[in-house]
């Protein structure tokens, strides 16, 4: 353990740097700046000294190295600056957005778990019967339509023709959580119907079944008992894998419902060429997604001393 | 260790590959043959008749310039679907090119590119995708190379670790030892058993690949007007869903039909080559 | 193992996050509780640079003056001609001093009486922070005594009373302050209690208001930046009133529920010819694009009727606008004969015209995030291929770095507000003198620069709107800009809403007289 934890943060802040330094010279690559996006949104003229000048009052002047320096010196000491745009401090601004985007996170999970569970069980045990073929065929319907033609029916059927939600939601409530958890679980859901089913077929087809049903245990019992569990490890393990895609590959769904997450922040950024909030977003989503790999490594060997001795 | 044809694929399996080879035949005719077909030119301008309904005349309808909605459709497929397999296709030979390459190879070049693959796979890939899609500016392209700078390290990690795997078998030592040069091994043996994986990986990929290029041209990243894409249709058509919902339905289904049947062909391929899935 | 291990620090975390997060649930905007109001407004964010509602901050004027909170010296009327408002009247001692008078009966929200010292102070700090109103003021020096206020210019400056009821000339009492989140002590109907930027404004009515008393108790201003999303939001009846409903979407709100304002504003979509590009230096060309797009068609069809056919940059409305203007309507025929009479002939059956072995092929550039410039390309690209004009759209959001090059494009077809201040001399100095900034192709006239000349010079208002009329003459007769149509500035509201009414200027929106039937 000793050495192992250092090569690991060593190899995070390593990571953590190219990303900064890739992000930071990829925006700049684009075509236009913030003052440009600005000035396109009012649609007025704007002269060309004052348009020099606000480039200049946020250092946009500067060659590229000199930005690049100054800005790591500040987000080293802490300082990752402020939004072009909204002129709010971007660290603020990320860590008031990132527990919308866990609620969005944790909503589709569990609306996924709903889904999934009991129809792929249901189709596993109602296997090759019409509901099976009728489960089987749902999932792969909500498996092939992309999650913004999902996210308009939606809109148009639950808020719009029967006005069981809120068309606005910013992001501070989980009613407004719904829309956009249920947008991502149905694409997720259908994804993991046919996994749990495949599970549980798997299951079933266990030698101990068999045998328990000729001595006569319930086959209901059975099914509750032993086998849910094992599927349901195997179901965990599988969301989890989706992790990645929830916390940041939600800034679609985001983007179109306006929920006020950090996804949808990011996409904004990137449009505005909000530079300091685009480097905010990469840097802690990019030590979210080292961390939760680090923490989950410790776990694993916590519970496991067998392993790491030599091979982490 | 399998080499060559699968002898296991059932006949009904075998049946099931000919009738969805033949479908996507007939999809990918009526998407490309379109110009020759289509009495409609899918440019073509009438105001006076913007936004009739689907009847008789026009299939699937009129949009706002008047032109047919199922002519748009079908010169919008032949955009989005070259688009996806343009992008598969770089992915999937740079991809597995260079796992192929890493594996083979190992050291430096292997620690260099296996480092840039992790790179782009220590951020939300969507949000790469957007990130490099603005900095090139949209266009169809624009979208096509975002999403293969974030999709090529799957291929390229799937391609190393069976090279790795194969590269230390028995069977390619037994091969060396019946007196295959090093690069006979590669292309006799090492890529045929690399290619049945990646085929079938790279048309699973193909529909989510569909959908997300899709996905960028809807958020204004890719495709612009006047291009004829599914995703910039709909986005279009977005605004007029409630009252004229047959502009948004052609796409829709054009999206929704291609992602069905590329995901039932790679199913299929994948039961008759007898190829593990891949996650 | 380690994939469960992610998901279970996940949960925790979400769990966490949630549960410390559930206490400050923000109250709902209280629906039907008597007079309140609910708008639902696609400008009011900082991407759009109105983060919040203090009018010496960007473009948080418009905000300011928008939502009833600040009001300016003098308003525009309906031509766009200024009317006193917080002023009575004013004299002009000589080229550079004016005397204001202001009114005696009006109080800032905090209390503190409006006198000329106020207005000092207000303008003193405008000029301190922002640029642009620097910049159009001039302001030299300042004087207060009692209600009459005194300026002085640095040069003469005819349009100066027109700056001064830009939205950044709302009168705030600065010795009351701005807070953090930018709210102001104006002297308008209605008073901001809370300002959420981007997300919201929440309004009370301003009890010492000097014009009578407001109707609503509450007014609740949100931002949905999404159209569809406002349309939907319209629809459901979360909000009483949108401003920015896509056209598209007019169609749903024409029955008795619901009522439309809208003026035509001097957005214009226009384009900008290249003349350095040889294709373009042709004339015939140039009057081709001229005569042979459509407007009528486009405004009627694409724009669902809820647009102005353009003339010239600004609309018939105005007293210098477009009825003043001698043009020729849309003529394709005209423009094949024109076309013809300058050798561009098709001869090879290709449905293009050639000249010289080159094909009559021309190069529109446009951008996508003004959601009427990709169908108007649509359009002009169909219209002129009828005249054998081949049109390549690019549409493209890195346009501003395609125009800086000469050589890739031919005309340049971009939104702009032409008349902002109701003063026509900001839009010639914008875009077509040697000295503009927006002069994107190049574009010289010696007349064009000489009248310009003299209208800066000139105080008196019916002459300067002669010469407005003269200079646009001179860009249509050189075909050296395409004006293709003006956006119209609607708002749809419910029709238990009264006095909420579109003005020209696109400034006045909520007033002491909106209230519910």
């Amino acid at each position: 353990m000793g050495r192992w934890l250092p090569e690991r943060l060593l190899r995070l802040a390593l990571v953590l740097f190219s990303i900064s330094f890739l992000s930071f010279g990829l925006m700049r690559l684009a075509g236009s700046d913030v003052v440009e996006q600005k000035m396109e949104n009012r649609g007025e003229a704007v002269s060309a000294e004052a348009a020099e000048e606000a480039r200049a009052s946020l250092g946009l002047d500067q060659p590229f190295l000199v930005q690049y320096s100054v800005w790591l010196k500040r987000a080293a000491g802490g300082d990752l600056g402020r939004s072009y745009v909204s002129g709010q401090p971007v660290a603020e601004a990320f860590w008031q957005r990132l527990p919308n985007t866990l609620r969005l996170a944790f909503m589709s999970v569990l609306l996924t778990a709903v889904l999934s569970l009991p129809l792929g069980i249901l189709s596993a045990v109602r296997q090759n019967g019409p509901v099976d073929y009728a489960v089987r065929v749902l999932s792969f319907v909500g498996n092939s339509l992309p999650n913004f033609v999902v996210a308009l029916l939606l809109l148009y059927i639950l808020s719009l023709r029967l006005g069981w939600l809120p068309v606005i939601s910013d992001g501070t409530g989980w009613e407004s959580a719904v829309m956009p958890g249920l947008t991502l679980a149905i694409a997720m859901g259908a994804k993991y119907i046919r996994q749990v089913r495949t599970a549980v077929l798997e299951e079933l087809s266990q030698p101990y079944v068999a045998g328990a049903l000729s001595r006569g245990i319930p086959f209901a019992r059975l099914l509750w008992g032993g086998v849910l569990r094992s599927a349901g490890g195997t179901l965990l393990t599988m969301l989890a894998l989706s992790l990645g895609d929830l916390l940041g590959g939600a800034a679609v769904v985001e983007t179109i419902f306006m929920y006020g997450g950090v996804g949808s922040m990011a996409a904004e950024a990137i449009r505005m060429r909000d530079y300091p909030v685009v480097q905010a977003y990469v840097m802690m989503m990019g030590g979210i997604y080292a961390l939760l790999n680090l923490l989950a490594d410790l776990g694993c060997r916590w519970l496991d001393p067998r392993i790491g001795r030599g091979d982490m | 260790m399998r080499l060559g044809k699968s002898r296991t694929a059932s006949g009904r399996v075998r049946r099931w590959l000919w009738i969805l080879t033949a479908l996507t035949a007939l999809l990918l005719l009526a998407v490309y043959g379109a110009p020759f077909i289509c009495p409609f030119d899918p440019q073509g301008q009438d105001l006076s008749r913007s936004l009739q309904p689907p009847g008789k005349e026009h299939i699937l309808g009129t949009d706002q310039y008047g032109r047919d909605v199922l002519a748009r459709v079908l010169s919008g497929g032949r955009v989005s679907i070259s688009s996806t397999f343009l992008l598969v296709a770089v992915i999937s030979v740079f991809g597995s090119m260079s796992g192929v390459y890493c594996g083979l190879r190992g050291g430096w070049p292997d620690r260099l590119l296996m480092g840039i693959a992790e790179l782009c796979l220590s951020l939300p890939g969507i949000i790469l995708a957007m990130a490099i899609a603005a900095v090139l500016n949209g266009g169809v392209l624009g979208a096509v190379g975002a999403l293969a700078l974030v999709s090529w390290p799957k291929y390229a990690r799937l391609a190393r670790s069976r090279t790795l795997a194969l590269k230390n078998s028995p069977f390619i030592y037994a091969v060396r030892l019946a007196g295959d040069t090093p690069g006979q091994v590669v292309r006799r043996h090492l890529l045929p058993n690399i290619l049945g994986t990646v085929l079938v990986t790279a048309i699973l990929d193909i529909g989510t690949l569909l959908m997300e290029l899709a996905g960028l041209s809807f958020l204004g990243l890719g495709a612009q007007p006047p291009t004829a894409e599914w995703g910039s249709m709909l986005s279009s058509g977005r605004s007029m869903l409630q009252l004229y919902p047959w502009l948004v339905l052609g796409p829709g289904l054009g999206i929704f039909i291609t992602v069905v049947l590329f995901s039932l062909l790679g199913d299929a391929m994948r039961d008759c080559l007898d190829v593990r899935r891949v996650p | 193992m380690k994939k469960f291990f992610s998901l279970l620090i996940l949960l925790a975390l979400a769990a966490a996050l949630t549960a410390g997060c559930g206490g400050d649930k923000k109250p709902e905007p209280q629906r039907n509780a008597g007079r309140v109001f609910t708008f639902g407004d696609t400008t009011f964010n900082a991407e759009n640079e109105e983060p919040d509602v203090n009018p010496h901050n960007a473009y948080a004027g418009w905000a300011c003056i928008r939502y009833g909170i600040g009001e300016t010296l003098f308003r525009y009327n309906d031509k766009m001609e200024q009317e006193p408002w917080l002023a009575e009247g004013f004299e002009l001692v000589d080229d550079l001093t004016w005397k204001i008078r202001l009114r005696d009966d009006v109080a800032f929200s905090n209390g503190r009486k409006m006198d000329a010292q106020a207005v000092k102070e207000c303008l003193e700090q405008l000029i301190k922070v922002h640029r642009r109103a620097r910049g159009n003021l001039n302001l030299a020096a300042m004087e207060a005594d009692g209600q009459i206020l005194t300026l002085k210019t640095s040069e003469p400056e005819p349009s100066l009373l027109n700056y001064l009821g830009n939205p950044y000339g709302c009168i705030i009492d600065v010795q009351a302050g701005i807070t953090p989140d930018g709210i102001v002590a104006g002297t308008g109907p209605y008073v901001a209690k809370k300002v959420i930027p981007s997300q919201r404004v929440e309004l009370e009515p301003n009890e010492k208001y000097w014009g009578g008393k407001p109707q609503m108790e509450k007014i609740f201003v949100q931002t949905i930046s999404n159209g569809d999303t406002l349309v939907a939001a319209l629809q459901s009846g979360q909000i009483d009133a949108a401003y920015g409903i896509p056209y598209a979407s007019y169609p749903l709100f024409q029955s008795d529920k619901y009522k439309f304002t809208g003026t035509a504003t001097s957005r214009v979509f226009f384009g900008q010819v290249n003349f350095a590009s040889p294709i373009m230096q042709d004339k015939a060309v140039r009057r081709a694009i001229a005569l042979g797009v459509d407007k009528g068609a486009f405004v009627k069809t694409l724009l669902w009727g809820y647009g102005e056919v353009a003339t010239g940059p600004f609309p018939d409305n105005f007293t210098f606008g477009g009825k003043n203007l001698r043009t020729e309507g849309f003529d394709p025929e005209k423009a094949k004969a024109e076309l013809e009479a300058a050798g561009w002939k098709d001869t090879d059956g290709d449905g293009i015209r050639e000249k010289n072995g080159r094909k009559l092929r021309v190069r529109w550039l446009t951008y996508p995030s003004r959601q009427e410039l990709p169908l108007l390309a649509e359009a002009a690209q169909s219209d002129l291929k009828k005249l054998g004009i081949d049109l390549i759209v690019n549409n493209t959001a890195d346009h501003n770095g395609v125009v800086k090059d000469p050589k890739a494009w031919d005309i340049y077809v971009s939104a702009f507000v032409t008349c902002g201040t109701g003063d026509p001399l900001n839009f010639f100095s914008t875009v077509c003198l040697d000295s503009s900034t927006k002069n994107r192709g190049g574009y010289h006239s010696d007349r064009v620069e000489a009248l310009a000349q003299e209208m800066k010079g000139t105080f008196d208002r019916q002459k300067r709107g002669e010469l407005a009329v003269q200079i646009q003459q001179e860009l249509l007769d050189d075909a050296a800009f395409c004006f293709f149509s003006f956006l119209k500035m609607s708002m749809i509201n419910k029709a238990e809403v009264q006095g909420l009414k579109a003005h020209t200027s696109d400034y006045y929106e909520i007033t002491k007289d909106l209230s519910f039937k």
